[in-house]
């Protein structure tokens, strides 16, 4: 049997949850609880507050909370620094990973795994291990001497997440748009690993996804759908199939919500074309 | 390695190692004999001053590691003959003030030289570097990496002068200086000097702390700040020890550099 909210076990709880970026609210009032081990899918048009809501949870410094709580494990993980939130056990896949030039993945992924554990771990270790992860995510061998994403493909970054998360063993991985990017091999190469780390580790997940053959793979049991900073409806796996094959417009007129509209971009003038002033130049 | 009569160094050997402990002005003469790999340990000098050239065809590469515990002065002068090639480094993490001056000219056609200086900056480093490319279709770069720490002040003055008549030459400069806080005083001056038209040149520069994104990106695995600062630090720095071929060598001089990147950082 399943052990309740409240057991020995790492559940997050997020209570009425309020976000703004740059004084704008995006996040006006969230509330979920994810226990160990459970795979959640976050859904919902874009703009609306899925990787908001992720970067939250981590700490993004970008994003201010003004209301609500935020408790994994039983701390207020809002009082924390972003490092002590990834050694208590949260992860975030990024959308889009950094490049950092001179680190290279393996100096990284080495000292990020020594400050989780009291003795360092050895280097024969660790080269065992990353070389069994590089070979999981079907990774190029050299990936441990490359700089940290620097030159990497959309797809590479992604899975180069995957070995971050897979080396690091997370008891909370959150996954914004990892499927992006990735071509249909490499979306089963990343989803095998997830699920497999998953089983391993007891792993809960949240996932922000588009896809649902991403989806189909990993078998989240629970779905919710945020619209306009909320989270207006949660179900079961047969939502996001629901959403995947109707779209929100059913959402909209049941929950009476409207979606908050991605902001376009501008198009702006880089100046003139100086073919065409100098035609017009001579009446053509 | 001998010693001439008018006090030149004889390069004869792949690799050499010279040691310098000295509380007087020296100048030495460096002359190859043939490709080489010359690595220069200074414990102690008041002012060194060191010539020399790559002759025709000849790959040399000097690396000099400044490991002295008072202000030193050291000025080079080098040129590079017809199709010859250069590598000369500076390095250093000690906590004396510095003044380096290094000029090499490109005398001759397809000469190259490339001058690398890495430091961990705790008290004043003042670099002037110039590459001077006086032949035609002659190479020449400059890479300066820095990081700077609460008590320092760096100087760098980077010239790449491509003179008139030195058709299909190229300059290029890269200078970087990392610094830990706000308040330290860098002054970076790159400077193309170009007299000549089919040429190519560039310079890249830049100050700065760590940026923000990587700083939470690198802190969302479990760094904190120091150690996200000491892991760049490092990728600033290190590479310069690639220039020593032996690889003994090249880890000392890994080890010194992460063992006080690792001091100062973590402090």
């Amino acid at each position: 049997m399943k052990k309740g909210y409240g057991d020995d076990m790492k559940n997050l709880e997020i209570k009425d949850l309020h976000v703004s970026v740059e004084d704008k609210e995006i996040l006006k009032g969230v509330d979920l609880i994810v226990n160990e081990g459970e795979a959640h899918v976050l859904m919902g048009p874009n703009g609306n507050g899925k990787s908001t809501l992720l970067a939250a949870i981590m700490g993004d410094p970008r994003y201010k909370v003004t209301q609500g709580s935020i408790i994994y494990d039983g701390k207020n993980i809002l009082e924390m620094p972003v490092n002590e939130r990834s050694i208590a056990g949260l992860f975030l896949g990024m959308q889009y990973p950094q490049e950092i030039n001179g680190v290279t993945n393996s100096d990284f992924l080495r000292a990020a795994m020594n400050v989780r554990r009291e003795k360092p771990v050895s280097l024969f270790e660790f080269i065992k291990e990353m070389e069994k992860t590089i070979n999981d995510l079907q990774m190029s061998e050299d990936l441990a001497h490359r700089f940290l994403n620097e030159g990497f493909s959309g797809g590479e970054k992604k899975r180069n997440e995957i070995v971050q998360l897979e080396m690091l063993k997370p008891s909370l991985a959150m996954l914004d748009e990892i499927d992006s990017g990735l071509d249909v091999d490499a979306i089963k190469i990343v989803a095998d690993a997830i699920n497999r780390i998953r089983k391993e580790n007891n792993m809960a997940l949240i996932i922000v996804s588009h896809y649902e053959r991403f989806l189909e793979l990993i078998k989240p049991e629970f779905t919710h759908v945020l619209v306009d900073g909320r989270i207006v409806v949660s179900g079961g796996p047969d939502l996001y199939e629901k959403v995947d094959q109707e779209g929100y417009d059913w959402i909209y007129e049941k929950y009476g919500v409207k979606p908050e509209a991605e902001e376009k971009k501008e198009r702006i003038s880089i100046g003139s074309c100086s073919v065409k002033e100098s035609l017009k130049g001579l009446g053509l | 390695m001998k010693i001439t009569e008018d006090r030149k160094i004889v390069l004869d050997q792949d690799f050499i190692k010279l040691e310098i402990d000295s509380s007087d002005k020296l100048e030495l003469e460096f002359e190859p004999v043939n490709d080489c790999n010359v690595f220069i340990n200074i414990n102690s000098v008041n002012e060194l001053t060191v010539k020399g050239e790559t002759k025709a065809d000849q790959r040399v590469s000097l690396f000099f590691w400044n490991g002295c515990n008072e202000p030193v002065c050291i000025s080079s002068f080098f040129e590079v003959k017809e199709n010859g090639e250069l590598i000369l480094g500076f390095g250093e993490c000690n906590g004396a003030d510095t003044f380096i001056d290094a000029t090499v000219e490109l005398k001759e056609k397809k000469a190259k030289a490339t001058v690398s200086t890495a430091s961990l900056v705790n008290s004043e480093k003042d670099y002037r570097i110039r590459v001077i490319n006086s032949a035609v279709n002659t190479e020449a770069q400059i890479k300066n990496y820095a990081v700077v720490l609460n008590k320092g002040r760096l100087t760098i003055d980077a010239v790449g002068k491509i003179v008139n008549g030195a058709h299909k030459s190229r300059s290029h400069q890269v200078s970087r200086a990392l610094s830990f806080e706000e308040g330290q005083k860098v002054t970076i001056l790159p400077e193309l000097l170009i007299d000549e038209n089919d040429v190519q040149a560039s310079h890249a520069m830049s100050i700065g702390r760590v940026d923000e994104n990587q700083l939470y990106y690198m802190m969302s695995r479990g760094l904190n700040i120091r150690e996200c600062t000491m892991l760049i630090s490092m990728g600033y720095l290190l590479p310069i020890a690639d220039i020593i071929e032996d690889k003994e060598l090249q880890d000392t001089i890994r080890n010194q550099l992460e063992n006080r990147i690792r001091e100062l950082c973590l402090m």
